[in-house]
């Protein structure tokens, strides 16, 4: 290990828990080829300047226009049932909250960019449910017309809602990718944005189903219906919910991102299975096998346990190259092996900066921060 | 690092796709998926004729089973429109006959007043200017009671009907009118609405 012994020592590089100043250049290993490489990224970031806003533009109108359309589709029953609305809002509003910070914290390493998360809650709470409620009408209908009430009633939700809805929300997730490059660069960002998009949905789906509740109840029983949705789509299912789903598709959209929109054939197949399982998923969910109680907590856990399984991947495999890069960086630096690789976790870096004096720490938390961004650059680069 | 060299010369050497082509990919995916369905499902035959004397199910809940039947020909089926279970649209001419089977969520099960004014809402939220009169006793053939009333708004004038089930635990709400009908065109066909029938579910 490299204790800075060779390197132009900065002052304090390798006491416990400082950060000198990250390399201005890297000169490790790769040499050259990093310097070709920037000149080729400074020329990518300016080809995506123009999509990227074109995409943000684009989020934010349908945005607007989904909002426009929930609320003149569910402004009747508001303005009747308008304390039945208010508690479905709220519990929504809770939901959304506790949400968007535990799917912020489970990126690992650093939370993902705010701008890219409210964005992608945005499109998840109005255009992609605007969008699937003219979406899954029109596609309900026919079912209906060619397959007959009786079979469609049964197994129409599971025929249309993981087409219909899965696809509007992976759109989300890419114009979110295309919108904020710097923010979507590999499957960890990728899962992390698709549960996000997922939360907005669900709450929105959440609210949707507390309306229809209250009118399936015949407009009786007050806040019931939607006391007993509530308890039922979160309490019961949440677990195994949009998030999850959205959270696999997502996985796919950071795969073909992280290289550049080209993927190779395994990349190619991968990210495609990784679409039809959050499809398959979402049929289990929606379909009429396995009712009642036991039933649907057996479905939550086949969805909850499988989005796990591809989260603890991805974030493996993440840790396991930030670290590298970590080392890598800290080395050249002068640091302690365990002090940069230490600054791959929250509860690290919150270690490290107790060994420095309190009037230190805003820029030694600076300083891991820049460390952290160069670290995470690499990591992105070289994502598999 | 090992992972730099699987895909990392490919991309470098065919270069990276323009961030253009996933924005119209996503961008496209969503215009299709709202405009290609409600599209196909306004090119397919949306109605199906019910024939007189045949009992159509509407819906079940607690123990009990509700169906509709007919007294005369000429209804038909909106199926695109309808949910089976939940809601059904027939017509007849310019009749328009919107049948719901609601169950209701508390325990014990409200009254049929409740049920009554809990429509009355629910008739409002669908048209701000729809108001249903004041209820009267009515009763289908099988002798089950409900309440019915008058249903009027802006643009369409006709009569609401509510029976619950023997125990309670569901309902059947429905509204008899049309835009274009006439009163005599309604009451032509008002007899309908006392052909609802409960059957246990288990008999």
């Amino acid at each position: 290990m490299n204790h800075g012994s060779e390197e132009p020592r900065t002052p304090g590089a390798t006491d416990r828990g400082s950060v000198p100043f990250p390399r201005r250049a890297h000169r490790d290993e790769h040499g050259r080829r990093h310097t070709t490489e920037r000149a080729v990224d400074r020329r990518r970031e300016h080809g995506q300047r123009l999509p990227s806003l074109v995409a943000l533009v684009l989020v934010t109108v349908l945005c607007a226009a989904g909002l426009v359309f929930l609320a003149l589709q569910f402004a009747g029953l508001a303005r009747v049932f308008s304390a039945e609305a208010a508690l479905a809002v709220f519990l929504g509003a809770v939901t959304l909250a506790f949400g968007f910070w535990v799917l912020r914290r489970i990126r690992p390493v650093r939370a993902p960019d705010l701008n890219a998360s409210l964005t992608a809650v945005a499109w998840g709470l109005t255009a992609a449910p605007a969008a699937g409620v003219l979406a899954n009408g029109g596609l309900s209908s026919i079912w209906a017309k060619g397959l007959g009430l009786a079979f469609s009633g049964v197994w129409g939700p599971a025929l249309t809602a993981p087409l219909n809805e899965e696809v509007l929300k992976l759109a989300g997730i890419v114009l979110v990718a295309v919108a904020f490059p710097y923010a979507v660069r590999g499957p960890v960002d990728g899962f992390v944005f698709g549960s996000l998009v997922g939360l907005g949905f669900e709450v929105s789906e959440n609210f949707i189903y507390s309306m229809n509740a209250v009118v399936q109840a015949g407009g009786t029983g007050g806040v019931v219906p939607v006391v007993q949705t509530f308890i039922l789509r979160v309490g019961l299912a949440g677990l195994g919910s949009h998030w999850a789903m959205s959270a696999v598709a997502g996985t796919a959209v950071g795969l073909l991102a992280a290289a550049a929109w080209r993927p190779g054939t395994r990349r190619a197949v991968g990210a495609a299975a990784l679409v039809a399982l959050a499809m398959a998923l979402h049929w289990l969910v929606d379909s009429p096998l396995l009712g009642g109680v036991p039933g649907v907590v057996l479905k939550v856990a086949v969805v909850f346990l499988t989005t796990m399984a591809v989260y603890f991947t991805v974030r493996y495999a993440y840790r396991r190259r930030v670290r590298r890069a970590l080392a890598s960086e800290g080395e050249a630096l002068g640091m302690r092996r365990s002090a940069s690789v230490a600054l791959a976790s929250r509860h690290g870096r919150r270690r490290e900066l107790h060994h420095v004096a309190r009037p230190e720490r805003p820029d030694v938390e600076r300083r891991q921060e820049q460390v952290l961004a160069i670290a995470e650059d690499r990591a992105a680069r070289y994502t598999p | 690092m090992a992972e730099a060299t699987e895909e990392d010369p490919r991309t470098r050497r065919r270069g990276p796709r323009s961030n253009w082509v996933p924005l119209g990919l996503a961008a496209g995916a969503v215009a299709l998926l709202v405009v290609a369905w409600p599209l196909v499902n306004a090119l397919l035959p949306g109605s199906e004729s019910v024939p007189s004397g045949d009992p159509v199910p509407v819906g079940s809940g607690g123990g009990y089973r509700a169906s509709l039947t007919f007294p005369q020909e000429g209804w038909a089926l909106n199926t695109g429109a309808s949910q089976a279970g939940h809601t059904y649209r027939f017509h007849r001419g310019p009749v328009r006959l919107t049948l719901n089977s609601v169950t209701p969520a508390t325990t014990p099960p409200p009254s049929v007043e409740e049920l009554w004014e809990g429509m009355s809402r629910l008739v409002r939220a669908g048209e701000a200017s729809a108001r249903l009169g004041e209820p009267e006793a009515i009763s289908t053939h099988d002798g089950d009671e409900g309440l019915t009333g008058t249903l009027e708004s802006g643009s369409r004038r006709g009569a609401a009907v509510v029976y619950p089930s023997p125990d309670g635990r569901m309902a059947v709400e429905m509204t008899l009118a049309g835009r274009d009908a006439t009163t005599a065109d309604i009451a032509a066909v008002a007899d309908v609405v006392r052909s609802v029938s409960f059957t246990r579910e288990n008999s």
